[in-house]
């Protein structure tokens, strides 16, 4: 009896199981691979022709050529030269725009929308790509305190791009703030340049939202994209360096 | 707990497989496992054509002629694809400042998207904009479950989940966005309401389990991959912290992942986690396979074996 169930009770225990125990299907394996769609990879005609009165004209207004870079700059923390590049940009056309001195000019590392641009020749396209927003060129008058606190968040993500100043790094704060030379004074007012982004409390910037901003709409876009201008009028190409100006402290 | 159609279904499976002998159903199942085919790219960033060869680092890669391409041959091979997106389809070329975004939206209509969900970027042009484009252009769903959009021209306009039938297979995918507060301006974001993701996620990935009866639940996340700031909720925070989610697609974080992440959920079961960098320069491809298992197997924690795939 017990080496040899009668089949019938087999039958009756296989219909109980089967009836309380649902059955569902569950992943057991997956396999997994990343393609890189090169330029090899053979492209499909309609998706061309599906493009191509958009590239058209897309291609019409993008594809002059504003300015020649010198060298690849990149976009790095604490510090890059891609970085460094548009701050320059910013400081100096704010200035012009508002005819007015800037001591700090600032952008968020989360606003470089390019991770290199290349050397050789700069189309506005390209512009277009490094600062696609739409976002205005300000400025604010700033307490150093304030600017401190605000310092504190570049800091704490890693190091932003900036001119006019520099700063040190140390467990998640900005410390040996120098601008114009000398020390930040936590009593002064700066002139700061800056993305209404920011200003209006982008990457929590809480500190800056009470700030009344300086504002003539001017695109920080059209800012890269005169100054390229201003460059060529001086003779000079699109170039940036490595100054020490964000460092990582010890 | 099983709805009353699956069970009748199941019982009477279960039937069928006696009176054939229940070996013949369990051979055929395990030598023809159901296979499903998931397709995924993140943070698009409008790069409709490759990017220009101009001695870049990535010249000549992306292009949605070439990821079409590749998805059609994938496709033609395959029975069960699915095709998804972890938002920011927006924002990053000059064809989203002349078109706001139709182009965009156009071609992953042509290229078949499932679904995709919400990313921060796709505001930038505002949510009257985004509405329309999707209104006029797009054949698949915006998917977020965590963004409440009463009062807001985009009110409708998204869902919070979809169950999608492959087979045998019932698939439940939900998306869910990142908050807003500091990343997308208060003049864009308007009155839309940020939802907590962690309690949302675990509500409707719930729900897509045990009610919805999903063999799998799948989440569009762009919360990003990972942060050292531990207030902030991430993929890896959604994936420790909730049950029932079986793959998270992520973005945001323009994460390129060599191999998707594995974590354990709250009950001990796997998540899988992956991300495929931006600009669609590379399409991720994960390839499922499910066996048939009684409630009683299903007791213990799922695991899923993870390996990468040769060839193809």
């Amino acid at each position: 009896m017990k080496k040899n169930p009668p089949f019938l009770l087999l039958v009756v225990v296989f219909i109980s199981a089967a009836l309380s125990c649902n059955t569902i299907y569950q992943s057991q394996t997956l396999q997994y691979k990343t393609y890189r769609i090169t330029p090899t990879e053979q492209p499909d005609s309609s998706q061309l022709n599906f493009l191509e009165p958009y590239s058209e004209n897309v291609n019409k207004t993008m594809n002059d050529v504003v300015g020649v870079a010198t060298v690849s700059m990149d976009k790095k923390q604490p510090e890059g030269t891609l970085g460094n590049f548009m701050v320059d940009a910013f400081i100096t056309m704010a200035a012009e725009q508002y005819n007015t001195k800037v001591d700090v000019a600032i952008v968020n590392y989360g606003g470089i929308r390019l991770t290199q641009l290349a050397a050789g020749n700069v189309t506005t396209g390209k512009i277009f790509e490094l600062m696609p927003f739409d976002n205005v060129l300000i400025l604010q008058k700033v307490k150093g305190s304030a600017l401190q606190e605000f310092l504190n968040i570049a800091a704490e993500r890693g190091g932003w791009p900036v001119a006019g100043m520099t700063m040190q790094i140390k467990n998640k704060k900005a410390i040996n703030v120098i601008i114009g030379g000398k020390a930040l004074d936590p009593n002064a007012v700066y002139t700061v340049a800056n993305s209404d982004f920011l200003a209006n409390g982008g990457d929590n910037a809480d500190m800056l939202r009470t700030i009344p901003q300086i504002s003539n709409g001017y695109l920080m876009r059209d800012a890269i994209l005169d100054y390229i201008k201003k460059l060529k009028n001086q003779g000079k190409n699109i170039s940036a360096n490595i100054e020490k100006r964000v460092t990582n402290a010890e | 707990m099983l709805n009353r159609k699956k069970f009748i279904q199941q019982a009477a499976l279960s039937a069928g497989a006696i009176m054939a002998g229940p070996s013949v159903l369990k051979a055929a199942e395990y030598f023809n496992p159901l296979k499903l085919t998931i397709l995924h790219t993140n943070d698009t960033h409008s790069r409709l054509e490759p990017f220009p060869m101009d001695g870049g680092r990535n010249q000549g890669l992306g292009g949605i002629a070439g990821r079409a391409g590749l998805i059609n041959k994938i496709r033609s091979e395959e029975e069960h694809v699915l095709l998804f997106d972890a938002g920011d389809i927006f924002q990053g070329t000059p064809y989203f400042n002349i078109y706001k975004g139709e182009p965009e939206i156009k071609a992953m209509t042509n290229l078949g998207y499932d679904a995709c969900t919400i990313g921060n970027h796709d505001f930038d042009a505002g949510m009257e904009n985004l509405a329309t484009q999707l209104t006029r252009h797009a054949k698949f769903p915006m998917l977020v479950a965590n963004y409440d959009f009463t009062n807001t021209p985009m009110e409708n306009k998204t869902q919070p989940y979809k169950v999608f039938k492959k087979g045998k297979l019932k698939i439940g995918v939900f998306g869910i966005g990142i908050e807003g507060k500091g990343l997308i301006p208060d003049s864009l974001f308007g009155a839309t309401k940020y939802l907590n993701p962690l309690p949302k996620a675990n509500e409707v990935a719930d729900r897509l389990k045990k009610y919805e009866d999903c063999d799998m639940v799948i989440c569009l996340s762009h919360l990003g991959n990972k942060y050292k700031e531990s207030n902030l909720v991430s993929d890896e925070v959604l994936a420790k912290e909730t049950e029932n989610i079986d793959l998270i697609i992520g973005g945001h974080t323009h994460t390129f992942l060599d191999d998707p992440i594995q974590y354990k959920n709250k009950k001990g079961d796997d998540v899988i986690v992956n991300q495929v960098g931006f600009a669609g320069i590379i399409l991720g491809r994960l390839d499922f396979e499910f066996s048939k298992f009684s409630g009683k197997k299903l007791a213990k924690s799922h695991t899923i074996s993870v390996s990468q795939k040769t060839g193809g």
